[in-house]
């Protein structure tokens, strides 16, 4: 304001506050919707596959993040640190999973139910394996737990060990 | 590979994957949370503690809807499950998309962690960087104050040990500081009586020789090894070698003068002693020359009168005459004895003397004369001053010739103080006449010792009286003095060695050989 030259003053004296414009803008766009109405196609439905076609995208999207979370970490030299390089592994593991995952639910809709015999939830229910592939795969991606548990475990000893290594850092310090 | 295969392992790995999956993400969270505990400023942290609250919510929205699938299923209510199942998908969508989110922050957090971690390394080293400095400038500053303080101290000690007068001036001349011997050269007890009171110009003798003075300083710049006459604070003319130079104060841009001096007045009274001595020796030599030359004509003149005037009758005329002639010849022959006194080629009978009594006896012998004139003769004679080896009639001629000649400067009223004392630093007895008369001039002084030197009328006296003085203390080893101011008084002092031990110890034992 010390400097303010004569423009600056008159320019500040003619600018319409933000709110007020945006206010005008909603009461035009009422006028005009109210005012001149017309068919509206307001609402879409939204069929069964789009849920699972949502959960794979999500699956897509975890892995490109874990990917490129362990890329960032490797560019950035923090997988020197033995904690940061299970916590690599965790996410690389976890981008496994995902793939693993993503395969999963592709075969599963593939596959007829009635390949799966006994009571559906109970310990003995059995699948008629014919020598396709997709059969088998369904089988071993069901095992999904045997790369999502070890990747959860890296995660949780990476930072296990970056606290035991902070902690020796701040005694240190002390 | 074709048969029946159990889903018994599948279920399992399922249930026991979902609870581990429960469990271990819990654990990740609660060291996430112990290591942003334990380092709170670390962004890193904060983001692996998001990171893994993220998963956890993804472990529990994914194996909560797995548990509970298998035992609403196990339990037959497959039903629930139909109803409950695109929720969890839903839930579990929505997990993914959480912890893709979370992880698509970590470049930025990444970055902003390094920034906050090269700001707090960029600050920790300037912390450090300045206790640094801090500590090394507290040293510095520590070492250069004690080098100071030394040097200040080996100054000071300088300063107040010189045997010479140091001062310092300031722009108007007038003392700033001066050490305790320039105190004691000039007669004052403690600075304060001088500083800032006193100006140079009051100390110097003379008003001229302190224009000239001034006059070459201003010219030069300094002065080297003057030769000034200066006042004490009694007024005692004291003579020093003076150098003064001038400096310019960079702190206050004040000139100031720095001057030290030289009390050089024992000195040149000493080379002025030597000087009369050498000029009384040789007029002495001279003196005993002509004495003995007039000697034995004055004795036979003398011897022809008294045998003219017993061979003549009382009422001869030339009896008068030969009167006259024989007074005459007494007196040149009394003044050619006074000038062997002098060149001391006169004979002295010397024995051991108490000094006190000789000095008892002439007092006893002028005082009452003198107080019959208005003069008071003082007298302080040290107890048990020791016997010297000397001539006792003329040490108490010496004592005569001071106290007629104080009486004599004194006109009217006045005191005549007489002392005797041992002298610790001369290994000798002083003896001081002092008189409140007229004093003399530094010239009159100077000759006060010559033969046939005379401030009195004609007639008065020969001259001679101090010469003899002179004279007979030489003769004993020892010396006399004269300090004299106008107007304020004159004093005599006379220093006598005394007696070696081996001398005393002959005369001991010829005391006691004379007693038995």
């Amino acid at each position: 304001m010390l400097n303010m030259t004569r423009a600056d003053s008159l320019r500040n004296q003619w600018t319409i506050p933000g709110s007020f414009g945006s206010g005008a803008i909603a009461l035009i766009t009422g006028f005009v919707v109210f005012l001149a109405p017309d068919t509206a196609w307001a609402l879409q439905s939204h069929g069964p596959p789009e849920g699972l076609y949502a959960h794979q995208m999500a699956h897509i999207l975890l892995a490109i993040s874990m990917a490129v979370l362990a890329y960032w970490l490797e560019i950035n030299s923090y997988t020197k640190e033995r904690g940061w390089r299970l916590i690599q592994l965790s996410f690389l593991l976890f981008l496994l999973w995902n793939l693993v995952a993503f395969s999963g639910h592709f075969v599963e809709i593939r596959i007829t139910p009635d390949l799966i015999e006994g009571q559906r939830g109970g310990w003995d229910q059995r699948i008629i394996i014919e020598g396709d592939f997709l059969t088998l795969a369904y089988y071993f991606l069901k095992l999904d737990h045997l790369v999502a548990v070890p990747a959860i475990l890296c995660l949780f000893l990476g930072i296990r060990n970056l606290y035991k290594q902070t902690l020796i850092k701040v005694v240190r310090d002390k | 590979m074709t048969g029946y295969y159990s889903l018994a392992p599948v279920l399992f790995s399922d249930v026991i994957g979902s609870s581990l999956m429960i469990v271990i993400s819990f654990g990740a969270v609660w060291y996430a949370s112990r290591l942003k505990k334990a380092e709170p400023s670390n962004l890193m942290w904060m983001y692996l503690l998001v990171l893994s609250a993220a998963m956890a919510g993804f472990s529990i929205s994914r194996s909560v809807g797995h548990l509970v699938k298998h035992l609403l299923l196990f339990t037959g209510h497959s039903y629930i499950w139909e109803c409950f199942r695109p929720y969890t998908g839903a839930i579990n969508s929505i997990a993914f998309i959480g912890v893709a989110s979370v992880t698509f922050f970590f470049p930025k957090v990444q970055r902003i962690n390094a920034r906050i971690l090269s700001d707090k390394m960029a600050l920790e080293k300037a912390t450090q960087d300045i206790k640094l400095l801090n500590h090394n400038l507290e040293a510095l500053v520590e070492k250069r104050t004690r080098q100071l303080s030394l040097s200040e101290k080996k100054y000071r000690g300088i300063f107040e040990g010189s045997m010479d007068m140091i001062f310092v001036l300031d722009d108007q001349l007038s003392f700033e500081d001066i050490n305790p011997s320039g105190l004691a050269t000039l007669g004052y007890d403690s600075p304060s009586e001088l500083v800032g009171t006193v100006s140079l110009a009051e100390i110097f003798f003379n008003t001229s020789d302190y224009e000239e003075f001034i006059r070459d300083l201003s010219v030069s710049g300094s002065i080297k090894d003057r030769e000034c006459r200066i006042r004490e604070k009694s007024g005692l003319e004291v003579l020093i070698l003076l150098s003064v130079t001038g400096t310019m104060s960079d702190a206050v841009k004040q000139k100031s003068y720095v001057g030290i001096a030289k009390d050089v007045t024992a000195r040149i009274r000493m080379e002025r002693q030597l000087q009369q001595a050498d000029r009384l020796a040789s007029l002495g030599q001279t003196a005993a020359g002509v004495a003995h030359e007039l000697n034995t004509p004055l004795g036979i003149i003398l011897g022809y009168t008294q045998l003219l005037l017993r061979g003549c009758n009382v009422q001869d005329g030339s009896h008068g005459d030969l009167e006259i002639i024989q007074k005459q010849t007494k007196n040149c022959k009394r003044i050619v004895q006074d000038l062997l006194k002098f060149s001391r080629d006169s004979q002295t009978k010397k024995s051991y003397v108490d000094l006190i009594e000789c000095f008892n006896e002439v007092i006893s012998l002028l005082g009452h004369q003198f107080e019959k004139e208005g003069v008071i003769v003082k007298t302080s004679f040290e107890p048990d001053l020791p016997k010297i080896f000397a001539d006792g009639e003329k040490l108490e001629q010496v004592l005569v010739n001071l106290m007629v000649n104080a009486k004599q400067a004194i006109s009217g009223n006045g005191t005549i103080a007489v002392t005797a004392k041992i002298d610790q630093e001369h290994q000798g007895i002083l003896i001081s006449v002092s008189d409140n008369g007229c004093g003399m001039s530094p010239k009159t002084a100077e000759k006060i010792f010559d033969p046939f030197f005379t401030t009195k009328p004609v007639g008065v006296g020969t001259g001679l009286g101090l010469s003899v003085s002179y004279g007979i203390v030489q003769a004993h080893g020892g010396r006399i003095e004269v300090e004299s101011k106008e107007g304020v008084g004159t004093t005599f002092t006379v220093l006598l060695p005394l007696p070696d031990e081996s001398e005393q110890n002959v005369e001991d034992m010829q005391t006691q050989a004379a007693k038995e």
